[in-house]
Formats: C-alpha cells, sequence, structure tokens
C-alpha cells in the first residue's frame, strides 16, 4: 500500500515538474519579468529565468526514472525547489503585491492562498518521498 | 567516506547544478534566450507599443480638460511621484504612478466602473500616455475615452487652473506594493 501511494507520488510531482519547467521554456524573457516582479532579488531574474525551467525538468525526470539509489536526492532536489516556490510566493503574497505566480509560465494567475497551500503540499510531498525512499 | 546523508546531498547537489548547467547552455544556443547581464524588466510606463488592441489617446490642453472637473463620470489619475502629487494635483485626481500596480492600480480600475472618461496626466504629455494606454487597455471598454493633459501637471498649472496640495494617502501603499521599477 505504501509503496503504491510512493510511486504514485513520485510520479505525479516528477510529472508536475516536468510539465512546470517545461511551461516556462516558452518566453524566457517573460518568465525573467515575471521573477523581477516578486521584487525579491530582482537582479538575478534573468539567471533564474535561464536556469529554473531545466533544473525542474531534469528534478522531475529524475524522480520518475532515475534508480532507486537516486531517489532521496531527487526529492531533496525536488524539495528545495518547491521550498523556494512556496518561499517566494508566501513573500509576494504577505507583502500584497499582486504579481502573476508564473509558476506554470505566462498566465498562470495571481498568488492566492491556493497558490501558497499548493506549493506547502508539494513540498509535503517531496518530503514524504524522500522519507518513504529512506525507509525502502 | 561519504555518510548515507552526504551521499543523498551530493546527489541532490549534482542533479541540480546539471539542471543549473543546461539551463544556461540552453539559454546561450537558443535565439530568444534572456539576456543574462543587460535584462531589463519591462513596467507599464516603458512598453513602447502595448500592441494593436491598445486603446486612442485623446490629447487635451488644459484648458479643453479642465471642463471635464466636476463630471462625476470622469476619473482624473496623476501619474507623477508621490512627492509631487503632495505639492500639488489636480482636485479630486488619484494618485496613480507608472510604478503602481497590483491593488492600487486595481482599486483605481474599479473606479471607472459607470465612468466615461479616464483623463491621465503627468510631468509632460510623454509620460502620461502611455500610462493611460496601458490603463486603457487593462479596462477593455471600448466606450471609455480615454485623454491625456496635454503639457502635464506644469501646462496646468500655469494655466492657472484649479489645483490642491497635501499629504497623499494612497500614496505610501502605492509605492509599497508597485511592481516595476520606477
Amino acid at each position: 500500500m505504501m509503496a503504491a501511494l510512493l510511486l504514485v507520488a513520485r510520479l505525479a510531482l516528477g510529472g508536475l515538474l516536468v510539465v512546470a519547467g517545461a511551461l516556462k521554456l516558452g518566453d524566457p524573457s517573460a518568465f525573467a519579468s515575471e521573477i523581477t516582479n516578486y521584487q525579491i532579488i530582482p537582479s538575478l531574474a534573468p539567471y533564474l529565468a535561464a536556469t529554473l525551467p531545466a533544473t525542474e525538468i531534469l528534478t522531475g525526470a529524475g524522480l520518475v526514472a532515475l534508480p532507486r539509489s537516486w531517489r532521496r536526492a531527487a526529492a531533496l532536489a525536488a524539495g528545495g525547489l518547491c521550498a523556494m516556490f512556496l518561499g517566494a510566493t508566501t513573500l509576494a503574497y504577505l507583502r500584497g503585491i499582486n504579481v502573476d505566480c508564473g509558476c506554470f509560465g505566462a498566465g498562470s494567475g495571481p498568488i492566492t492562498v491556493l497558490t501558497l497551500l499548493r506549493n506547502l503540499a508539494l513540498l509535503g510531498v517531496a518530503l514524504l518521498i524522500g522519507l518513504g525512499a529512506h525507509r525502502k | 567516506m561519504l555518510s548515507a546523508a552526504g551521499s543523498v546531498g551530493l546527489r541532490a547537489g549534482v542533479l541540480l547544478g546539471a539542471g543549473v548547467t543546461l539551463g544556461f547552455a540552453g539559454n546561450a544556443l537558443r535565439p530568444d534566450g534572456v539576456a543574462l547581464s543587460t535584462f531589463a524588466a519591462p513596467s507599464s510606463c516603458s512598453v513602447a507599443d502595448p500592441g494593436a488592441g491598445a486603446p486612442a489617446v485623446a490629447v487635451f490642453p488644459p484648458g479643453e480638460a479642465v471642463r471635464l472637473c466636476g463630471d462625476h463620470g470622469v476619473l482624473i489619475a496623476d501619474a507623477r511621484s508621490s512627492v509631487e502629487f503632495a505639492h500639488g494635483h489636480i482636485t479630486d485626481a488619484v494618485h496613480l504612478p507608472c510604478i503602481a500596480s497590483g491593488a492600487v492600480a486595481g482599486a483605481a480600475l474599479a473606479r471607472l466602473a459607470g465612468r466615461h472618461t479616464l483623463v491621465v496626466y503627468g510631468d509632460s504629455t510623454d509620460d502620461a500616455r502611455p500610462v493611460a494606454r496601458e490603463l486603457g487597455r487593462r479596462v477593455g471598454r471600448p466606450d471609455l475615452r480615454i485623454v491625456v493633459i496635454d503639457g502635464g501637471f506644469a501646462a496646468w498649472s500655469r494655466a492657472g487652473l484649479a489645483c490642491s496640495s497635501g499629504r497623499c494617502p494612497d500614496c505610501q501603499a502605492s509605492e509599497r506594493r508597485s511592481v516595476g521599477p520606477p
């Protein structure tokens, strides 16, 4: 039962990261503008826009396809990405910045409480996979 | 020899590092890649051409624009800085600098409901026009007349038309919630 749950979690989170990364590849400059709008470290925006999509895709693909010995590492990397997304969206929400989240490329919609809950849930799933893989 | 946790951390670092390397390589290879060292995010005021759907903006000299004052169907927006707004602005104008967005711009747009004309002014004609066009585009109402005051607030003041001054209650919020560079 637990093994099936972990498999579903791994495929779901991995697939979601691959899709999210792929959608961000379409227009890197527009994605950089969206990151700038968060007003956290605007000077890093172009570097994040260039590297985040590929990092998400590789981490997501790693979660799905890498051998068992690498699963905890992929879960840790995915957890790091999810924690970063959760931190950025929470900061924007608390500061009252009405910004498009850019979570799935252009037109992802504004940051709401649901966005924060979704990112928190994804972080929880990454932790679950990491802990589950550890017990194997 | 690495501990199990160290090994996991190292492998996670390898994964992330590979992603970063691939990202930089891909960005360098694609013609529409983001300019890493010279990138500047556009703001609503720096958009040169909002596109084919951008509304038409009429330019009124102050003497003509003053006839719109007192009409409840007209919203006047001041696109200058909060300091300039506090020194003096057209009576009943709302402060809406080009850096304003999010809740502040949304509130201004909400106030356009039921009005037929939006008047925007800045330091000059040219710095008010993109704000007016962007607001008009966001509202998306073909029936809304959009007017920019020719010569901006300086021309309005020179003409001796009605204005007021004082602390701007919305300015702090508009600057705190801004989303683009000034």
